[in-house]
């Protein structure tokens, strides 16, 4: 586990980015159990308060979920996942435009590059595997 | 709840501290940092009655400093205390001897941790093993506050790396920490809380989770201002 701290950013917002990605991408599977304050703490060099704020926060958001004294779990509802996910796209999509739209390049240059970069992009994972 | 009010301390006709203020919580490590000279020092040493102070007031856990306050807290210099000669062991067995507090068990842990050999002589380490048998004997005291003096000064990274991951790890569990340094990259990310003392006053405190979230600002964004202004 490894998350490029911003310094700039409050950092159980970070950690909570970080989960939902994990999500969104499946590298974290619903039901998966994540690791306690302490664990995760020492694992990416934060203070524990600050995990304890995001699994505070992730828990009252429904991303993960405790019950009794067992480690606390990713959620398995479905409604939840689809949201993180669309979250996680919606996202990438407004910082996209963001940064594309000032240019002011044609509508249609913007979809064709999409599209070839979008299709390399899977192509390249595929000569991965 | 360590909490020091509006204590001043002159020495000679040096005025070090001109009334600072500042609270540490039991949980929090709260970090006093300063350019060299502050009086960051002379702060920890007043709050272990190592230094009388002119005027002001320190409370731990809402009760004024006596004998049996340091029972619940302990201070560990920024140089190893224990005679040069001895091993770890026999520095260990000194501690344990003298102090009522001491936990075997923390300090076989914190062995290992630090990955210190218990038969070597304190004067044959290293400057960063120094610091990490220096900090054993400290933290393996069962006490609920603990005082640390420039921890991380002049030491290799993977020592300064090692001894940052004490913060993050069981053996400080929720005692309450204080710690000075005047090199806040290593640990931006480990403590709750800093204080920033500049000419014997405390410039700014916060929580650094706050100013992040509030201002967008880092904590060397803040220490820039301040000390610049």
């Amino acid at each position: 586990m490894k998350i490029n701290f911003n310094r700039r950013e409050p950092v159980y917002v970070q950690v909570i980015r970080y989960f939902k990605q994990q999500i969104a991408t499946n590298m974290f599977e619903p039901g998966q159990e994540i690791p306690s304050r302490r664990e995760l703490a020492g694992e990416i060099k934060i203070n524990p308060n600050t995990v304890q704020r995001a699994y505070k926060e992730m828990e009252e958001q429904g991303l993960i979920y405790t019950e009794g004294n067992l480690p606390s779990k990713i959620t398995q509802d479905e409604q939840v996942l689809k949201a993180v996910r669309e979250e996680l796209i919606m996202d990438a999509v407004d910082e996209f435009v963001a940064t594309v739209q000032p240019v002011h390049a044609p509508f249609e240059e913007i979809i064709t590059l999409l599209q070839e970069k979008y299709e390399q992009a899977i192509e390249g994972k595929g000569d991965e595997q | 709840m360590i909490e020091v009010k509006d204590i001043t301390k002159k020495f000679g006709r040096k005025q070090v501290l001109k009334g600072v203020t500042f609270t540490a919580e039991k949980g929090e490590i709260t970090c006093l940092i300063g350019i060299n000279g502050v009086g960051k020092t002379t702060i920890l040493n007043a709050i272990m009655a190592l230094t009388p102070i002119k005027t002001g007031e320190i409370l731990i856990d809402g009760e004024k400093l006596k004998p049996a306050t340091f029972n619940h807290i302990t201070f560990i210099p920024d140089a190893i205390t224990v005679l040069p000669q001895m091993t770890i062991e026999e520095s260990m067995q000194f501690m344990k001897d003298y102090y009522g507090t001491w936990n075997d068990d923390r300090a076989q842990e914190l062995l290992s941790f630090f990955k210190l050999k218990p038969e070597e002589k304190i004067s044959s380490l290293s400057k960063g093993n120094t610091a990490k048998a220096n900090l054993l004997l400290g933290l393996a005291l069962d006490v609920d506050y603990i005082l640390m003096d420039e921890p991380f000064s002049g030491i290799d990274m993977f020592s300064r790396e090692q001894i940052a991951d004490v913060f993050t790890s069981h053996l400080i569990e929720d005692r309450g920490v204080i710690i000075t340094t005047h090199e806040i990259g290593d640990i931006e990310h480990l403590i709750d809380k800093v204080v920033l003392l500049d000419d014997g006053v405390v410039k700014k405190q916060f929580y650094t989770e706050e100013i992040r979230a509030a201002e967008g600002k880092s904590v060397i964004d803040v220490m820039r201002e301040e000390y610049k202004s």
